[in-house]
C-alpha cells in the first residue's frame, strides 16, 4: 500500500515535471517542429506512454486488492470478531465469541490484540456512516439493510483514533472513537475481566439512577440497563467524552450532561443543565470513576 | 472475404462501433458478476467458471473490434494518406471518418485488454 | 465548390440589411426580456450562471473561514453543512454546466455558420426555467431551509424529514428543473450541429469546438436522465412514503448512489469538455496555426465521451460492493486517462508546431493545464482502489477534484472569456489587469488546495465543520484559508476588469487576435449574426479562404435578405453539410417565458404540497406548449420553395427524418428513454438484491398483457394514420380517433394490474417499483393521447396535410419509442415474475 502510494507519487511528480517542462518548452521555443514530428509526440506522449504506464499501475494495484483485504469467512475458528454499529453520532461496538454471539457492549472504544486479523462486522441503525482507522487500513461503509465486513490488522500497540467518513447529519465531524491496539495476553486478560461490576460511588450511581440516566445507558454489573444511548461501562477508561468531542476528564463529563447540543449540536441525549451543578458533578465524578 | 465484409456505407455512426463495443463488454462483465455474486447464478457456475466466460467475452469484443478497425483502415485508404484530411472534399472527409475510427478502435481495445485485467487478478467475490 | 459570388450595388445591400436588422431586432424596453435570439440569450444564460459562481464562491470562503483555526465557532454546524451542500451544488447545477450551454449557445451558430440554432424559442425557455429554478435553490438558504444532506443527497440521511425538512425537496425539485432546460439545451446543440452548418463545412471541417459540444450534448442526454429517475423516486419517497430507498421495507439506498454517480461522474466530463474545446480554439490561434492531430481531439472527445459512463462506481469503492466489481471501474477509471492526456499532448504538439504568441488567454490556459495535470495525476491514484480506501472522503479528494474542475473547467473559462470578450462586445479586456488576476488566482489557487492533500492524507476527512487541534491539521488549513482568499481577489480583479469601462476602439477590428474560425467575421453590433452565410472549404476559413470577410459582409453568399419577413437560417446534410433546407425559425415570444414560469410553478408548488397550484400550474404549462407548437412550429409555408441566393432554391417545409424537428423528437426520446431504463435497472437491481423480490403478489399476467396488446394497437393506428393522411385526411381523421380511443384504454388497463391486485406502493419495495412502472408508461401514454388529439386537431384545421405532414410524423416517431417502452414494462411486471420464481 505505501509502496503503491510512493510508486504513484514519484512517477506523477516526473510526469508533472515532464508535461509542465514541454509545455514551457512548446511556449517558449524559437524554431517550430514539423506537423509529422508533433504528430509522434501525440502518438508517443499522448496515447502510448500512458496507455503501457497505467496498465501497469493498474496491473499492479488490482493484485494489491486481495492482499489488502484477504477475506477470512465469517466462520473460520479462532477468529476475533467485533461488531460496530454507527448511531447518530456515536458507535455501538458488542465483541462476539467463536459462535458470533454477543461477550459484551461497549462504546466509542475499539480494543484489538496485535498481530491479529480482527473481523469487523459493520452495520448502522439510522443513515450511512463510514467506518474508518486511518492508521490501520482503508474505510468501509455503513449501510441500512447490509453488513459489511471488513478485517483489519494492528502491526504495533499504540492508541490510535478512528473517525465516521461518511457524512452523516449535524454532528458527523463529532463522530470519532479511540482504537487502543494491545499485545494479546493483556487483551485477552482485558476481555476476560470486561465484565467488571460498577463503581465504589454509591452515591453517584443513586444519582445516575435517579435522574433517569440508566433509561438509556448501561454499566454493566449494575441495575442500569438502558441500550438507546452508549454502554458506559468503565467509562473512565475511555479515551474521550462524546465520541471524540472532548477529553475524557470529569469537569468535560459534567459539560456535557448539562449541555450535550452545546457540545455536539444535534446529538440525541437531552440536556440536564436544571439539574444543580452539584449533582452533574457528582454524576460526572462517578463516571469518570468507572474503571 | 468481400462475401461478408460489409461495402462501405456513408454514415458517421460507425465512428462509435468500437465504443460502443466497449460499453457492452463492460455491461456483460459488470451485470454478469453482480448477478453472479448476489444471487450465485447460475448455479452450475463456480468463480472460475464465470472468469472463463467472460474471458471469451474479451475475445469475442476484441475480435470485433480489430474487424471495426480494419474497416477504419480500410476507409482510410490503408494509411494511403496521413492527416490532417482537411480538404474540401468527399474522399478527404472519408479519409478523415475512418482515421478517427482507427484511432477510437485502438483505445477501445486497449480498454477491454483493461476491463480483463481484473479477471486475471481477483479470484473471489469477496467484498 | 466554385461558385460564382454575385455582386450586390450599394444601394441593394443597404436595403438587404434594414431589411435583414428589421427581422433579427432585439426588441427595446422591457420587451427586451422576449427575446429568443442566440446572442441575447447566451449572454444571460453565461451572465446568469457566473453569479451563481461568485454566489458559491462566497459560499466557499464562508467555509474556508469557519475551517481557518481548529475548534473555531464563526458559524454554526447547521449553517456549515447547508454552506457545503450549496456550494457543491450551485457550482455544478447552477455553474459549471449551464456556463457551458451559456457559451455553445452564444458561440455555435456564428462558428458553424448558422443564422441561429434551429430552436431558439427552446434556448430561451431553457434559460428561464435555469433561472427560476437557480434563484429559487440558492434563495433557500436565506431562509435556513437550504439543502445539508451533501450535494450527492444520499438517504436515508436525506429522506429524514426532520434533518433535512424542506431543503431536500428544494434540491430535488429546483435541479429537476434545471435538469429539463439541460436537456432542452442538449436537443439544440445537437441538432444544432448536426443540421446547422454552413454549407461545405463537412464533419472534417467542424471547428473542434463543435465537435466537443456535440459530444457532450450527447453525454447528457444519457447521463441526466438517471438523475431525474433519481429524483422522481426520491421524491416518492419523501411526499408519499414509497420506499425505494428504505432497508426496512425492502429498498436500498445503494440503488440511489448508482443513479447519482451513473449522471454525476459523466457529469465532471461534460464540464470538462466543453472548457477543453474552448482551449483547442485559443491555442490555434496564438500558435498561428491550425490544430495538430484533428482526429486526436475528435478520438479524445468520443473516447471520454464513452469511457466516463464506467466510472461511477469509483465513487462507491467503499460501500462493500465485491472487489471484483470494483475492478472493473477502476480499469475504466484508468483507461479515460488515456484520451485526457492525448488532448493535452494535442495542445503542446500545436504549440511545437507553431509559433506561440504568449496572452493572457494563453496564460490562463496554460496555468490551467498546469494545474489540470496534477488533478489528473491524483485521479489515477484515487482510481485505484487500494489507494482510494484510503483516500476516499478526505481531503485528499477535495484537492483531487479542485484541481479537477477549476484547472479543467475554470481557468479554460476564464481564458475564453479573455479570448472572445471582443467576439462579445468588440471590446478588450486588459492585459495587465489580466496578469494581475491571472497570478493572483494562480498562486491563490496553489496555496489553498495543495495543503488539502497533506491534511487529506494526515487523516482529515471531508465534510466537517470543524477539527481538534493538534492532529498536525491545523497549519494546512490556515494556509489553505489564505490562499483562498487569494485566489478569490484574482476572481474579483477578473470582475472588476470586465465592468472597468473601456474606450472605446477608433477602427473597427472584428477579429483583433487574428483567429482563423468563422466566428469572427459577426459584427457584434448587429444581431443577424452572419450577414451572409459563406460556403466554407477550409477548418480555418479566416486565414485560408482568401477575402472571405469582406464577400460575408458584401451579401455575397447564401440568405444574405430577408426578403420573406422571416427569420431563416439553412439547414445542411449531416457528413457533407449539403443545403437541404431554409428553415425558418421562431422569433421573439412571451410563451417561452410563460411556459418556463407555468413549469418552474409545477416544481415550486410541488416542494410546498401545494397540490391544487400543481395542478393548476401543470395545466398552464401544457396551454402555453402547445399554444407554442401550435403557433411556431410546422407551419405551411405561403410557397414552398424560398430563393437562397447564389441561385439555389430550397424548400421551406421538410418533414420526417430530413427535417430539425424529427430529430428533436427523436433526441429527446433517447434522453427519455434512459430515464426509463433507469427505472427498469432499479426493478432488477432490487431483484438481485432479495431472494424473495418477486414472489411476493404482483399486478398478475392478465392486466399488464392487455395493455400491452393495446398500445401496440395504438401504435399500429397511428402508423395507419401517417400512412393514410398521405392519400387524404378522412382516413388519416378516423384512425387518429381509433388511436386515441385505444390508448386511453390501453391507460386504463396499464394501471388495472397493480389496482386490482391490491398492490400498496408504501408496504414495500416492490409494489412501489411496479406502480412506477406502471404509472411513468401510462403518464407516457397519455402524453400520446394528447399528441394524438394534437394531429387530429392540426388535421382538421388544415394545418396539417399529405404534404405538409411534419406533426403526425414526429407523432409516429414518439409512439415507436412508446411502443417499445410499453413492451418491456409490461413484459417485466407480468411476465418476470414467472420466469424468477
Amino acid at each position: 500500500m505505501a509502496t503503491l502510494f510512493f510508486i504513484m507519487l514519484i512517477g506523477a511528480a516526473l510526469i508533472w515535471a515532464g508535461v509542465v517542462g514541454l509545455l514551457f518548452y512548446a511556449a517558449r521555443k524559437r524554431r517550430t517542429y514539423s506537423e509529422q514530428v508533433a504528430g509522434k509526440v501525440i502518438l508517443w506522449g499522448g496515447a502510448l506512454f500512458p496507455a503501457v504506464v497505467l496498465a501497469a499501475l493498474l496491473s499492479y494495484a488490482v493484485w494489491l486488492m486481495p492482499n489488502v483485504r484477504p477475506w477470512f469467512g465469517t466462520d473460520d475458528p479462532g477468529l476475533r470478531r467485533i461488531e460496530v454499529t454507527g448511531e447518530q453520532f456515536w458507535w455501538r461496538v458488542r465483541y462476539l465469541d467463536q459462535d458470533g454471539a454477543a461477550l459484551f457492549e461497549t462504546a466509542n472504544e475499539i480494543r484489538l490484540p496485535v498481530g491479529e486479523r480482527v473481523t469487523f462486522s459493520l452495520t448502522t441503525a439510522d443513515v450511512i456512516h463510514s467506518f474508518w482507522i486511518p492508521v490501520l487500513g482503508g474505510k468501509m461503509d455503513m449501510i441500512p439493510g447490509r453488513t459489511n465486513r471488513l478485517s483489519l490488522l494492528a502491526e504495533k500497540p499504540g492508541t490510535y483514533r478512528g473517525v465516521c467518513a461518511e457524512f452523516c447529519g449535524t454532528s458527523h465531524t463529532m463522530m470519532a472513537f479511540t482504537v487502543e491496539a494491545m499485545d494479546p495476553p493483556a487483551y485477552d486478560a482485558w476481555l476476560a475481566t470486561r465484565q467488571s461490576t460498577g463503581g465504589q460511588d454509591a452515591e453517584g450511581h443513586a444519582l445516575f439512577m435517579k435522574n433517569g440516566c440508566s433509561a438509556c445507558h448501561t454499566i454493566a454489573g449494575t441495575d442500569a440497563h438502558g441500550v438507546i444511548g452508549p454502554d458506559l461501562t468503565a467509562f473512565g477508561t475511555r479515551g474521550s467524552v462524546g465520541a471524540g468531542s472532548l477529553g475524557n476528564t470529569a469537569d468535560n463529563i459534567a459539560r456535557f450532561i448539562r449541555e450535550p447540543a452545546k457540545v455536539k449540536p444535534g446529538a440525541l441525549m437531552p440536556h440536564y443543565a436544571m439539574l444543580p451543578v452539584a449533582e452533574t458533578d457528582r454524576i460526572a465524578g462517578y463516571l469518570k470513576g468507572l474503571q | 472475404m468481400k462475401s461478408f465484409i460489409p461495402r462501405e456505407i456513408e454514415t458517421l455512426w460507425t465512428l462509435f462501433t468500437a465504443p460502443v463495443v466497449w460499453a457492452l463488454h463492460f455491461v456483460i462483465c459488470y451485470a454478469a458478476v453482480a448477478i453472479f455474486c448476489a444471487k450465485r447464478l447460475p448455479a452450475s457456475f463456480d468463480f472460475d467458471t464465470m472468469r472463463i466466460a467472460l474471458f471469451v467475452v474479451t475475445l469475442a469484443a476484441l475480435a470485433m473490434i480489430v474487424l471495426a478497425a480494419w474497416l477504419a483502415w480500410r476507409q482510410w485508404g490503408f494509411g494511403a494518406d496521413d492527416p490532417p484530411h482537411d480538404e474540401p472534399t468527399k474522399d478527404s472527409r472519408a479519409l478523415f471518418q475512418g482515421f478517427a475510427t482507427l484511432l477510437l478502435s485502438g483505445l477501445s481495445f486497449m480498454a477491454v485488454v483493461y476491463a480483463a485485467i481484473p479477471l486475471i487478478f481477483i479470484a473471489e467475490c469477496q467484498p | 465548390m466554385t461558385v460564382e459570388l454575385p455582386e450586390f450595388s450599394a444601394e441593394e445591400r443597404a436595403a438587404q440589411e434594414e431589411r435583414l436588422r428589421k427581422v433579427w431586432a432585439t426588441p427595446g424596453g422591457w420587451r427586451y426580456w422576449t427575446s429568443v435570439n442566440n446572442s441575447e440569450i447566451g449572454l444571460w444564460y453565461g451572465v446568469t450562471a457566473f453569479t451563481f459562481m461568485l454566489f458559491a464562491g462566497l459560499l466557499g470562503l464562508l467555509m474556508r473561514a469557519q475551517l481557518a483555526t481548529p475548534n473555531n465557532d464563526l458559524i454554526s454546524p447547521e449553517l456549515y453543512n447547508q454552506a457545503f451542500t450549496l456550494h457543491g451544488t450551485v457550482m455544478m447545477f447552477l455553474f459549471a454546466v449551464p456556463i457551458f450551454e451559456a457559451v455553445a449557445i452564444f458561440l455555435l451558430p456564428s462558428m458553424l455558420g448558422a443564422r441561429e440554432l434551429p430552436f431558439p424559442r427552446l434556448s430561451a425557455f431553457g434559460f428561464w426555467s435555469f433561472l427560476l429554478g437557480g434563484v429559487f435553490v440558492c434563495g433557500s438558504i436565506f431562509f435556513n431551509a437550504a439543502p445539508n444532506a451533501g450535494w450527492f443527497m444520499y438517504p436515508p440521511l436525506a429522506t429524514d424529514k426532520d434533518y433535512s425538512g424542506i431543503g431536500a425537496d428544494i434540491w430535488l425539485l429546483g435541479l429537476s428543473f434545471i435538469e429539463v432546460a439541460s436537456i432542452a439545451a442538449a436537443v439544440e446543440i445537437i441538432v444544432g450541429i448536426m443540421k446547422c452548418r454552413a454549407p461545405g463545412m463537412r464533419i472534417n471541417m467542424m471547428p473542434m469546438f463543435a465537435w466537443y459540444l456535440l459530444i457532450v450534448a450527447g453525454m447528457i442526454l444519457f447521463a441526466f436522465p438517471p438523475l431525474i429517475a433519481g429524483d422522481i423516486l426520491f421524491e416518492m419517497e419523501r411526499m408519499f412514503g414509497w420506499p425505494f430507498f428504505d432497508a426496512s421495507k425492502g429498498g436500498d439506498p445503494l440503488l440511489w448512489q448508482h443513479l447519482f454517480w451513473i449522471f454525476g461522474h459523466p457529469e465532471v466530463y461534460i464540464i470538462f469538455l466543453p472548457a477543453i474545446a474552448l482551449m483547442a480554439m485559443i491555442v490555434p490561434t496564438f500558435s498561428q496555426r491550425p490544430i495538430v492531430g484533428y482526429s486526436w481531439i475528435v478520438l479524445a472527445a468520443v473516447g471520454t465521451g464513452f469511457l466516463s459512463f464506467g466510472l461511477w462506481v469509483h465513487h462507491m469503492f467503499t460501500t462493500g460492493l465485491p472487489q471484483i466489481s470494483l475492478a472493473f471501474f477502476s480499469a475504466a477509471s484508468e483507461a479515460v486517462a488515456i484520451p485526457t492526456g492525448v488532448q493535452i499532448f494535442v495542445f503542446i504538439a500545436t504549440m511545437l508546431a507553431g509559433r506561440v504568441i504568449f496572452s493572457v488567454p494563453m496564460l490562463f490556459g496554460a496555468g490551467g493545464l498546469a494545474i489540470f495535470t496534477i488533478g489528473g495525476l491524483t485521479g489515477v491514484m484515487v482510481a485505484l482502489v487500494p489507494f482510494d480506501w484510503q483516500a476516499h472522503d478526505t481531503y485528499f479528494v477535495v484537492a483531487h477534484l479542485h484541481y479537477v474542475l477549476i484547472g479543467g473547467m475554470f481557468f479554460p473559462i476564464v481564458a475564453g472569456i479573455y479570448y472572445y470578450f471582443p467576439f462579445v462586445t468588440g471590446k478588450r479586456l486588459s492585459d495587465a489587469w489580466g496578469k494581475i488576476a491571472f497570478w493572483l488566482m494562480f498562486v491563490g489557487f496553489n496555496t489553498a488546495f495543495f495543503p488539502m492533500h497533506f491534511a487529506g492524507l494526515r487523516g482529515m476527512p471531508r465534510r466537517v465543520y470543524t477539527y481538534p487541534e493538534d492532529f498536525g491539521w491545523d497549519w494546512f488549513n490556515l494556509v489553505s484559508t489564505v490562499g483562498a482568499f487569494i485566489f478569490a481577489a484574482g476572481v474579483a480583479t477578473f470582475v472588476v476588469d470586465i465592468f472597468w469601462p473601456k474606450p472605446k476602439r477608433l477602427e473597427r477590428n472584428l477579429n483583433p487576435w487574428n483567429s482563423g474560425t468563422l466566428e469572427w467575421t459577426n459584427d457584434p453590433s448587429e444581431d443577424w449574426g452572419m450577414r451572409s452565410v459563406p460556403i466554407i472549404t477550409s477548418r480555418y476559413p479566416l486565414w485560408e479562404q482568401k477575402n472571405l470577410q469582406a464577400d460575408i459582409e458584401a451579401g455575397r453568399y447564401y440568405l444574405p435578405d430577408a426578403k420573406s419577413g422571416r427569420r431563416e437560417t439553412l439547414v445542411t446534410s449531416v457528413l457533407d453539410a449539403e443545403p437541404i433546407q431554409c428553415l425558418r425559425v421562431g422569433g421573439v415570444s412571451y410563451v417561452t417565458i410563460i411556459a418556463a414560469m407555468a413549469l418552474g410553478g409545477v416544481f415550486i408548488a410541488l416542494t410546498f404540497h401545494w397540490w391544487i397550484a400543481t395542478l393548476v400550474c401543470a395545466v398552464m404549462t401544457l396551454a402555453a406548449v402547445i399554444y407554442w407548437l401550435w403557433t411556431g412550429t410546422a407551419q405551411i409555408p405561403e410557397h414552398r420553395e424560398e430563393d437562397v441566393g447564389l441561385g439555389l432554391k430550397l424548400p421551406i417545409y421538410v418533414s420526417g427524418p430530413a427535417s430539425v424537428g424529427w430529430w428533436a423528437m427523436f433526441i429527446t426520446m433517447v434522453g427519455d428513454g434512459t430515464a426509463f431504463a433507469s427505472l427498469m435497472f432499479g426493478y432488477f437491481f432490487y431483484w438481485t438484491i432479495h431472494s424473495d423480490f418477486v414472489t411476493a403478489a404482483g399486478p398478475g399476467l392478465f392486466w399488464p398483457m392487455v395493455a400491452m396488446g393495446l398500445y401496440l394497437f395504438a401504435w399500429a393506428l397511428t402508423i395507419a394514420a401517417r400512412a393514410l393522411n398521405e392519400k387524404g385526411p378522412t382516413g388519416c381523421r378516423i384512425a387518429l380517433v381509433a388511436a386515441i380511443l385505444v390508448t386511453l384504454a390501453a391507460s386504463c388497463a396499464g394501471l388495472a394490474g397493480p389496482y386490482v391486485y391490491g398492490l400498496d406502493p408504501t408496504q414495500h419495495v416492490y409494489p412501489a417499483i411496479v406502480w412506477i412502472a406502471a404509472i411513468w408508461t401510462v403518464v407516457h401514454g397519455a402524453v400520446g393521447a394528447i399528441m394524438q388529439l394534437y394531429c387530429l386537431a392540426r388535421s382538421l384545421t388544415g394545418r396539417m396535410t399529405g404534404e405538409y405532414d411534419q406533426d403526425i410524423r414526429n407523432v409516429t416517431l414518439y409512439w415507436h419509442f412508446m411502443a417499445f417502452t410499453a413492451i418491456v414494462t409490461f413484459a417485466v411486471i407480468g411476465l418476470f415474475p414467472m420466469v424468477a420464481s
